[in-house]
C-alpha cells in the first residue's frame, strides 16, 4: 500500500513536471529567433509561400492559442508531425521550395520510437562501462581514506572530468579504428558500433560516481556496526559486501538521477561525433531545423523518462535501504 | 588567483570572532597544504602567463598562414622543430599559439558566465531564502523549471540562428547554471537567517537589505565561491563543446573547440592538429579541476568541523 501511494503521488508529480516542461520549450522556441516557416519552405522562395506555409501550419496565432491546440492532441497521445521529415524518413531543409519528393510529413512519436532504442542501449552499455571503471577505483580509495587509493581515486577523478567528451572520440578513433582497426567508428550497422561511443559517455560519468563512493564508503566505514562486525564473526570481505557497500550504494544511485542531465548533454555529442543514429542526433538536427514538434516531443519524451528514471531509482533505493522513507 | 590576496579583509565581517582565524581563511591554508592544490595552481597559473605573454612575445601570428611550414609534426616526432612545439596545420599556422590565444578565449568566457551565475543564482537564492513567503516561492518554481530543461538543447536553439558572439555564449552558457547556486544560497541563508547576530541587528533597526548584504552575503558566499572553481572548468568545456559544433566564437579566432572541429578533417595525415589542442584543453582542466577539488574538501571539512 505504502508504494501505490508513492507512486500515484510521483506520477501525479511527474505529470506536473512534465507540463511545465512542455509549456517552456513552447514558449521558449517561439520567442528564439528563426522562422520555421522560412526553413521549411527554402531560402529561395518567395515571401508569399512563406506567410502561406506559417497560415497552414497555424504559426500566426497567439502562442496560447498554438499551445491549447497542442496540448488538445498531446492528450490524445498524438506529438503531432514533424515540420521537415517525411515518412521515408530523409530529411530536406535545402534551399528549394517546390520540391516534390517531399510526401506525408512523419509522425513525432514515430520519429521518436524509432531512434529511442539505440539510444538506450548506448546508454545501458555505457552505465556498465562506467561501473567497470569506477567500482574499483571507488572502493580502493574509500575502504582506504588518507592512502594511495584514496588519492589515485582523488586524481582519476580530477583527471577524467577533464576530458572533453568530443576530443575523447577522436582520440579513441583514431587509436581503435585508424590505428589498431578493431572497432568500427562512424554510423551503426550492428552492435559493435556502440562499443566506442558507449566508452567515451563512461569516462564522462565515472568521475561523479568514484567520487560519491569514495567519500559515502568512506563515511560508512567509520560506522559502530562496521567496528563490531568482526566481534559478531563476521570476515572483513563480508563486512564489506554486505554492510558498506550497500549502504554506501544509495548515494550512488541517488547520483544517476541527478546526474542524468550531464548524461543526456553527453548523448548528444557522443551521437553527433559518432553519427549514432540516436535520439541525440535527431535532436541536434531537429533543433537545427527548426522543427518545433520534433523537439517538443523529444522534450515531452526526455522529460518524462527522467521522471521515471528518477521513480525507479528511489523505488531501489528503499529496497536497498528500508530506513529511507519514500 | 584572486582568492588568495583579496579574502583577509573581508574577514572583518564575519560573525565568527571567538575562532582566530575566519572560516575562509582557514579553508584556504587547509586547501593549500594539499599537494594537488599546489599543483594544480602552479600549472594553471604557468599557462595562464604563457596565453597572456606568448603570442605577444614570439610575434607568432595565430591567423597568418605559411605554406611552406604545413602539416609539421610536434617536437619529438618526425621532421620537428622547436619554432613549432605542438606542430603547424594545414595552412601552416602555430597550434601552439593557437591553443594559447583559444585558452584566452576559454578561460574569459568560463570565468565570466561563472560570475553571472553567481551573481544571479547567489543573489536571488539570498533574496529568496531571507524573505520567504511567495517571493520564497515564485523564485524556487522559476529555478526548478530552469532545471528541468536540458541546456545544451537551449544552446544549439539559440546560438544556431544568430552569429555567436561572446557575450551571447557567456549569456546562455550563464542561464544554464544560476538555479543551482540560487538552491545552495538559499539553504544556507535559511539556516542563517534565525542567528542571533540578525536578530541583533534586527531590533537595531536594520532594514532587510543592509543586513542581507552587509552581514549575511559575507557569512555565507566565500564557501560556495569555492566550488565555483569547478564549475569554470566545467564551462570551458561546455565552451568548448559549443565551439566543435560549430556554435562557438566563430574563426578565424582560433578557440579549442573550432580548432579540433577543423583539424578532425585532416587526422588520417595530420593527427596532431585535433590531438594536441585536446591535450592542451586537458592539462589546463586538470589543473583546474585539481585546485576546485581541493577547495572543496577543505570547505567541506572546515564547515563539518565547525557545525
Amino acid at each position: 500500500m505504502f508504494v501505490l501511494g508513492f507512486l500515484a503521488r510521483r506520477l501525479v508529480q511527474g505529470i506536473v513536471i512534465i507540463f511545465l516542461v512542455s509549456f517552456l520549450i513552447f514558449t521558449l522556441l517561439r520567442v528564439v529567433p528563426g522562422d520555421p516557416a522560412r526553413l521549411i519552405v527554402g531560402g529561395m522562395a518567395p515571401d508569399e509561400v512563406v506567410v502561406q506555409k506559417a497560415e497552414e501550419l497555424g504559426l500566426n496565432d497567439p502562442i496560447p492559442v498554438q499551445y491549447v491546440r497542442y496540448l488538445g492532441g498531446l492528450l490524445q497521445g498524438d506529438l503531432g508531425n514533424s515540420f521537415i521529415r517525411p515518412k521515408s524518413g530523409a530529411s530536406f531543409g535545402g534551399s528549394a521550395y517546390d520540391d516534390p519528393t517531399r510526401g506525408e510529413r512523419a509522425a513525432v512519436l514515430d520519429l521518436i520510437l524509432d531512434h529511442l532504442p539505440l539510444t538506450l542501449q548506448l546508454a545501458a552499455l555505457a552505465i556498465v562501462f562506467c561501473l567497470i571503471i569506477s567500482l574499483p577505483l571507488g572502493i580502493a580509495g574509500g575502504l582506504n581514506p588518507g592512502r594511495w587509493q584514496d588519492r589515485l581515486a582523488f586524481f582519476s577523478g580530477s583527471l577524467f572530468v577533464s576530458v572533453p567528451n568530443f576530443w575523447l572520440g577522436i582520440v579513441l578513433t583514431l587509436f581503435f579504428s585508424v590505428q589498431l582497426g578493431w572497432l568500427p567508428a562512424i554510423g551503426y550497422k550492428g552492435f559493435i558500433y556502440t562499443v566506442l561511443p558507449a566508452l567515451v559517455l563512461a569516462i564522462e560519468i565515472a568521475p561523479f560516481v568514484i567520487r560519491t563512493l569514495t567519500v559515502s564508503l568512506a563515511q560508512v566505514m567509520q560506522e559502530e556496526f562496521i567496528a563490531i562486525a568482526p566481534i559478531r564473526g563476521l570476515p572483513a570481505w563480508r563486512t564489506v559486501t554486505a554492510h558498506a557497500l550497500r549502504n554506501a550504494s544509495v548515494p550512488v544511485m541517488n547520483l544517476f538521477g541527478i546526474q542524468l542531465g550531464t548524461l543526456l548533454g553527453g548523448v548528444l555529442v557522443v551521437e553527433y561525433i559518432f553519427d549514432y543514429p540516436g535520439l541525440g542526433l535527431l535532436t541536434i538536427n531537429a533543433v537545427l531545423q527548426r522543427d518545433f514538434p520534433l523537439i517538443q516531443g523529444i522534450a515531452i519524451c526526455i522529460s518524462a523518462i527522467f521522471v521515471l528514471i528518477n521513480i525507479v531509482v528511489d523505488l531501489a533505493a528503499t529496497a536497498v535501504d528500508p530506513r529511507l522513507e519514500y | 588567483m584572486g582568492l588568495l590576496s583579496s579574502t583577509p579583509g573581508r574577514s572583518d565581517a564575519l560573525p565568527d570572532t571567538r575562532a582566530e582565524l575566519s572560516p575562509t581563511q582557514r579553508m584556504l591554508r587547509l586547501a593549500w597544504s594539499r599537494t594537488s592544490f599546489k599543483v594544480g595552481f602552479f600549472v594553471f597559473a604557468t599557462l595562464l602567463l604563457l596565453a597572456l605573454v606568448y603570442p605577444e612575445v614570439s610575434g607568432v601570428d595565430p591567423t597568418k598562414m605559411n605554406y611552406r611550414a604545413r602539416l609539421m609534426p610536434p617536437i619529438f616526432f618526425g621532421e620537428w622543430t622547436w619554432a613549432f612545439p605542438l606542430g603547424t596545420d594545414q595552412l601552416g599556422r602555430d597550434v601552439f599559439t593557437r591553443c594559447l590565444v583559444g585558452l584566452r578565449y576559454s578561460v574569459l568566457i568560463g570565468g565570466t558566465t561563472v560570475i553571472l551565475m553567481f551573481v544571479v543564482g547567489c543573489g536571488l537564492g539570498l533574496v529568496s531564502g531571507f524573505k520567504g513567503g511567495w517571493t520564497d516561492t515564485v523564485i524556487m518554481r522559476l529555478t526548478d523549471a530552469q532545471l528541468s530543461i536540458p541546456m545544451i538543447i537551449l544552446a544549439i536553439a539559440i546560438l544556431g540562428v544568430s552569429r555567436p558572439t561572446v557575450p551571447a555564449i557567456i549569456l546562455v552558457l550563464g542561464l544554464s547554471g544560476w538555479p543551482l547556486y540560487a538552491r545552495v544560497a538559499r539553504s544556507v541563508t535559511l539556516s542563517e537567517r534565525g542567528k542571533e547576530y540578525v536578530r541583533g541587528e534586527r531590533v537595531l533597526g536594520a532594514s532587510d537589505w543592509r543586513i542581507m548584504l552587509l552581514f549575511v552575503a559575507p557569512a555565507v558566499l566565500p564557501p560556495i565561491a569555492f566550488v565555483a572553481v569547478l564549475d569554470v572548468a566545467r564551462m570551458m568545456i561546455f565552451e568548448s563543446i559549443l565551439g566543435f559544433l560549430g556554435l562557438g566564437v566563430q574563426p578565424p579566432t582560433p578557440t579549442f573547440g573550432n580548432i579540433i572541429a577543423d583539424g578532425r578533417k585532416y587526422l588520417i595525415n595530420a593527427w596532431w592538429i585535433a590531438t594536441m589542442p585536446g591535450l592542451f584543453l586537458l592539462v589546463t582542466l586538470t589543473s583546474l579541476n585539481l585546485m576546485g577539488a581541493a577547495l572543496e574538501a577543505a570547505r567541506n571539512r572546515v564547515l563539518k568541523g565547525s557545525a
